[in-house]
């Protein structure tokens, strides 16, 4: 394998350059739509580059009696998680046969990677609020990672019982997408909502609730160190409703991903829009009551062929 | 400072709000900004959430005996370079509240003020106008 | 109603209580001028027996002493019973509200910070809004405050 080769799929295409532009390009479109359904005239297109320019450029602070190191790698385990998962979507949706027996664990534990970023950093950061923040983005992992397994295993159960992403792709190609069925359905329901807890979207923003505890696990970032995390939600804003499309919607191979694609993002900012925001114990009521009785029963539905 | 550094600031300056022993009546116009009829936000203006992330401070009210040393706080955990922009007459002199026991005198003795935006309360044009003439002086 | 709920309230309160003297300014408002020894027994049964509820308190320096007034209020009447009581400046004690009536926790601390008025019986009685390198026994709102410690530096310069 050529170094030169795998180094510029993992950085420029489609890894880590490619997905942070577009990426940021995803965040604009939120404001913009945000912006529009509250009758205002939203930021100008380069605004997330903007943004990302001039936080690259300022000074990063670290503060006194944290732990250095955890403070400054932190934000990077999100970055380079989602480069890596990046690689492995685009790989296998364009080659299914090429791909390795168990990568959808990879993915699940890749997918873990940039709460558990959020969490070390918060923690890192001497502050009681930072502190705050990071338990809560603990709990809401918690809450959200039980029936999102739940749902990766229904659809596991609809191609056949293998672990391979690539079976998975060929199963659809072959007999048409699973969300066309009701176990579909609910499993894509079900990884909507985990979405949306993933990103720290309204209703599930929590951690960082800006009333409360003044940007939680964030509060003591500022300059480089933040704007790798913001690259980080920006990169995981394109990438999981593409995991979304692959597992459930047939893959993206195909021009017609673009409609979806921008459906989902619609769907988000939607539900971003429209909703309060709901505290730690709703939320955990939320996804192991209500999402997970839901999961569960679409699993069933999914083992007996439905 | 480089001329990539100035767009980016110039473009997207995060603000934070520091209500020093104010009335309120300027912290309810500077929330006014951010409301559909002036929106604030196609300049780039955000309001965060903690004073690292901030580009700008806005300051309202009357310095403080007891606010003095919070507000001199908050403005060396911001990261430098970054903009002090004073909302509201009473950051620009004391005035009728100099013989008070508790006033400390003006902002410019104890941490350096970048543009004042005089009104009681300013109106949310004038904060914008004020916003952008301390951009320009980038 | 609100009426007849005042008249019959002040007859009340003048039957059990005779040293109070009521003076009524208004639709509104009632005075109840009240010795300094008897506002505590006074102030516990309008809160317990008759349901009142304490809206601010209020102190200022008069020339006759420091003068100050508890306000109390009653919904179904509609108007404010004003309790005033004096305290000569040589002995500023008054005993404290607090323990039947938390609401008076907060006021009567500013009122010792401010005004150097002691309320004896106040559980915690350290300064609430000044300063902390105020210096605790100076009260600025007193009539004989020279305002002598105007340009009393502060360390820290940025």
């Amino acid at each position: 394998m050529n170094i030169v080769r795998i180094l510029f799929q993992y950085i420029v295409f489609p890894g880590f350059i490619f997905s942070g532009i577009v990426g940021l390009f995803l965040t604009w479109i939120d404001r913009k739509v945000t912006a529009r359904v509250h009758w205002r005239v939203g930021p100008p297109w380069f605004q997330p580059y903007a943004d990302f320019l001039k936080l690259l450029l300022k000074e990063t602070i670290v503060p006194e009696n944290s732990s250095k190191t955890l403070f400054l790698l932190a934000p990077l385990l999100g970055v380079i998680s989602m480069s890596i998962l990046a690689v492995m979507l685009f790989s296998m949706n364009f080659n299914p046969t090429g791909t390795f027996v168990g990568d959808i664990i990879v993915i699940i534990y890749l997918l873990a990677l940039p709460p558990i970023g959020i969490i070390l950093g918060g923690s890192a950061s001497k502050n009681v609020l930072a502190g705050v923040g990071a338990s809560r983005e603990m709990t809401q992992y918690f809450a959200y990672e039980l029936p999102f397994l739940i749902a990766v295993v229904t659809i596991i159960l609809k191609a056949g019982g293998s672990i391979r992403f690539g079976d998975i792709i060929l199963v659809q190609q072959a007999s048409g997408p699973f969300l066309y069925s009701l176990s579909g359905v609910i499993a894509a329901v079900v990884i909507l909502l985990c979405i949306q807890a993933k990103l720290s979207f309204v209703p599930f923003d929590i951690p960082e609730a800006e009333q409360e505890i003044m940007a939680g696990p964030y509060i003591e970032y500022s300059g480089v160190t933040l704007a790798m995390y913001k690259l980080a939600r920006a990169m995981m804003l394109f990438l999981l409703p593409l995991f979304l499309i692959s597992l459930l919607w047939g893959g993206f191979a195909n021009w017609w991903a673009i409609p979806k694609f921008l459906l989902i993002i619609v769907l988000i900012v939607l539900i971003k829009n429209t909703n309060p925001r709901l505290r730690i114990d709703q939320v955990l009521k939320f996804f192991w009551i209500g999402i997970g009785i839901l999961s569960i029963i679409g699993l069933i539905l999914a083992y007996y062929g439905l | 400072m480089g001329n990539a550094k100035l767009w980016g600031l110039k473009k997207s300056p995060w603000v934070f709000h520091v209500a020093a022993a104010s009335c309120n009546n300027c912290d309810i116009e500077i929330l006014d900004i951010l409301t559909p009829r002036w929106d604030v936000e196609r300049f780039g203006i955000v309001l965060v959430g903690s004073p690292r992330h901030a580009d700008a401070l806005l300051v309202t009210g009357v310095l403080n005996r007891k606010s003095l040393p919070r507000v001199i706080d908050v403005y060396e955990q911001t990261p430098k370079p970054c903009l002090v922009i004073g909302v509201g007459t009473c950051t620009c002199h004391t005035h009728m509240f100099e013989p008070s026991y508790n006033v400390v005198g003006p902002y410019n003795k104890y941490i350096p003020v970048d543009v004042y935006i005089p009104g009681c309360p300013p109106k949310p044009e004038a904060i914008i106008l004020g916003v952008v003439k301390a951009l320009k002086r980038l | 109603m609100k009426k007849e709920y005042s008249k019959k309230t002040l007859e009340e309160i003048t039957s059990k209580f005779p040293q109070v003297t009521v003076k009524i300014h208004g639709p509104r408002r009632t005075y109840l001028r009240t010795p300094r020894e008897i506002v505590y027994d006074f102030a516990e049964f309008l809160f317990k027996e008759k349901g009142f509820r304490l809206s601010i308190a209020t102190g200022i320096d008069t020339r006759d002493g420091m003068e100050i007034i508890y306000h109390f209020t009653h919904d179904a009447a509609g108007t404010y019973y004003n309790i005033k009581t004096l305290i000569p400046k040589d002995d500023l004690k008054i005993k404290s509200l607090t323990p039947f009536l938390p609401a008076a926790n907060w006021i009567e601390r500013e009122m010792h910070e401010l005004l150097g008025v002691d309320f004896t019986g106040h559980p915690d009685l350290k300064p609430l809004l000044t300063a902390e390198s105020w210096p605790a026994d100076l009260h600025p709102l007193r009539r004989d405050y020279q305002n002598e410690h105007k340009n009393l530096k502060f360390k820290k310069k940025a």
